[in-house]
């Protein structure tokens, strides 16, 4: 998924902020987990990438239920040294996208317009490694060109230990580690940000231009290892921190030419979920945060060492998500809010914000309908609001709208989409919101998309 | 006679050490059903057999030789209704002989769900009167006859009393449709018209 970020010097200098693109992922279909447990896809998700319960249990099991032949190591003491799938679990994923605006963009060195109608072949191709790599080590590992940059990077990753007690009563508390590169990416409800619709969106027009950390903003940008415990396939916990892990800024240690605001210290990152289940419903309520200092990034030129004072992100979200899987009907709601407190004297100190604090309010809510996990759709809407700072939103950041979506997927594994974009208000304003005479509902988008996993 | 006492011994002792490998073996095998119905199977067929969503069959109380039976039938994929195929032909494609046994021991032990109150007195009482005393015209025989008068089952025929009654009817369906081949269901399921089978289903959810 592509979300903006708000990296404060870059929104500061930037005329089009919602030109400031973050090269994230879009969310996955891995086939290799259907080859590796013999199940259809229909098993773990509903419509891929949202998770079933059994979905959720397998994420949180590490991914390594496996029912396919062993190459297996054994010591004389009969000490088990190797179990390793006879084939590995690579899967390959890839789009291809048209993207159209309601009116064209402007030419990006300001020579009138942008040519309309974007198509991107392929906008992403992706080589998953996802599935055991041993007993209660497992990893979702993707590597992904994307047309964007032109470049093939680390994507999304979660490398998972996990393990099973049994408690008395025969319940269950599964536990483990992940180790990751995007705060919620190893999260197991598709409310969050890493997992969260749309799954797939173009990168050609323009998006939310202001996104809080923990949406988004740091995926890829950071290596993270959480614990969690899931009772009982019912209560759920998680603590964790991150730390920046840039790519592709070379091999010394991270200074102040690197860009995009680094993280002082460790994140902290916590996650609690309630999930019941019954009949064919499941509903889960949970919160979820993290708190992010960061030293002011005031981008190439400006660069400021990695020391002294930082602003302070404190993100606290709560989400919600029902699903109802019946034979022919699938219906689900997933929804969140994500409120974020910023404390920004070090950008204040050195002009990259014009307050001291900021907040950022994100919310989101959809619905989506399935017959036979062959035709449907999803239809939602979107609100960021948040503080007006002269420097960093100068009419808000306030960005509203809906997006409604249909899918046809002749066979599990494949998926055709239709999606369109609404917005009401962008950058603060409905009518002229770049001073240059550009209107919200210009940025309404049409996106085509074709995505196969296999 | 000292030298015939010591190979009886030697004989008693290793029969005893053969027999303790054995409750070892049998230990293991338990001890991974346990730990597979727990962590995996648990996920859809419930905390002990007893599953919530009428999709996924509940096991507690299930007699051993049906489910072992059943996980076979997976395992060497014969048994084809489309759950079968999508779920349990993966799931129990890798399960050794031992640890099919064990499991089919671990759900047999476990309490069985017991009926599910309320629902359609009418169509309840349509339903025992099918499972009693089959459909004559159409030669359906009485269910009873096989799966016993408290739909208990007996060894190979599974028990039904407390199933889901959406679980009960697709098997009727996939028996009627040969999807999942049993030519005595076959036969019984192509005499049933829908309704009938919604009858008998709803009355067998409903019995402890």
């Amino acid at each position: 998924m592509n979300r903006s970020r708000w990296t404060p010097a870059l929104l500061a200098k930037a005329l089009l902020p919602a030109l400031l693109l973050l090269s994230a992922s879009a969310a996955q279909a891995v086939p290799s987990f259907a080859r590796q447990t013999g199940m259809a896809c229909e098993a773990c998700h509903t419509v891929w990438p949202e998770l079933t319960h059994f979905g959720r249990m397998f994420k949180a099991s590490g991914y390594v239920i496996d029912n396919l032949k062993q190459v297996k190591g054994v010591t004389p003491q009969r000490e088990e040294i190797l179990e390793l799938a006879g084939l590995p679990p690579l899967s390959l994923m890839v789009q291809a996208s048209y993207t159209s605006t309601a009116k064209a963009q402007p030419d990006s060195s300001g020579k009138g317009e942008a040519q309309n109608g974007t198509v991107a072949f392929p906008q992403q191709v992706s080589l998953f490694y996802a599935g055991k790599i041993a007993p209660h080590l497992g990893a979702f590992l993707q590597l992904t060109y994307g047309y964007d940059s032109g470049t093939i990077g680390i994507d999304n990753t979660d490398i998972r230990f996990a393990d099973l007690k049994i408690l008395p009563g025969d319940e269950s508390l599964v536990y483990g580690l992940s180790l990751n590169n995007n705060p919620t990416v190893q999260d197991l409800w598709n409310t969050t940000p890493a997992f969260g619709f749309p799954y797939a969106a173009t990168v050609a027009a323009p998006g939310i231009p202001y996104a809080s950390q923990i949406d988004g903003t740091r995926g890829q940008d950071v290596a993270g290892l959480t614990a969690y415990a899931f009772w009982n396939e019912s209560l759920y916990g998680e603590v964790g921190v991150y730390r920046s892990a840039k790519q592709g800024t070379g091999t010394g240690p991270l200074d102040s030419t690197t860009p995009g605001g680094v993280i002082a210290g460790s994140a902290p990152y916590w996650r609690v979920a309630y999930e019941q289940n019954w009949g064919r419903n499941s509903l889960e309520a949970g919160m979820y945060g993290a708190t992010f200092k960061v030293y002011p990034d005031a981008g190439s030129g400006y660069g400021q060492p990695l020391t002294g004072p930082t602003d302070r992100y404190q993100d606290v979200a709560e989400d919600v998500q029902y699903e109802f899987i019946g034979d022919l009907h699938i219906f689900t709601i997933e929804a969140t809010h994500i409120h974020e407190n910023q404390s920004l004297d070090a950008s204040f100190a050195i002009n990259l914000a014009a307050n001291t604090s900021n907040s950022l309010n994100t919310s989101r809510a959809y619905a989506t309908y399935y017959y036979k996990r062959k035709i449907g759709g999803t239809a939602g809407v979107f609100s960021t609001t948040g503080s007006v700072d002269a420097t960093l939103a100068p009419n808000s950041p306030d960005t509203k709208g809906w997006i409604a979506e249909l899918n046809y997927l002749p066979w599990l594994n494949t998926k055709f989409s239709l999606q369109y974009t609404n917005y009401s208000k962008y950058s603060g304003l409905s009518n002229n919101y770049d001073g240059n005479g550009r209107n919200a509902s210009d940025n309404n988008t049409l996106y085509l998309l074709a995505w196969l996993s296999y | 006679m000292r030298s015939a006492s010591m190979t009886a011994v030697a004989l008693a002792l290793s029969l005893a050490l053969g027999a303790a490998r054995a409750d070892d073996a049998d230990a293991l095998a338990h001890a991974t059903a346990v730990r597979l119905a727990v962590g995996v199977c648990g996920t859809c067929h419930g905390p002990h057999g007893v599953s919530q969503l009428p999709k996924y069959p509940r096991l507690a109380g299930q007699n051993a030789a049906y489910l072992t039976a059943q996980l076979k039938a997976f395992r060497g994929q014969t048994r084809g209704d489309p759950d079968a195929i999508s779920y349990m032909w993966g799931m129990a494609g890798n399960l050794e002989d031992g640890t099919i046994d064990a499991l089919a021991q671990y759900y047999s032990s476990q309490t069985a769900a017991g009926g599910r109150g309320g629902g359609d007195a009418a169509l309840i009482a349509r339903g025992k009167e099918i499972y009693d005393k089959g459909v004559e015209q159409v030669g359906v025989p009485a269910c009873a006859a096989c799966h016993g008068p408290d739909a208990h089952g007996m060894a190979d025929f599974p028990r039904l009393a407390g199933q889901h009654q959406q679980y009960i009817l697709k098997q009727l369906n996939s028996f009627q449709s040969n999807m999942r081949k049993v030519a005595v269901m076959h036969g019984v399921a192509q005499g049933l018209k829908t309704e009938e089978m919604t009858a008998v289903a709803a009355y067998l959810e409903s019995q402890p």
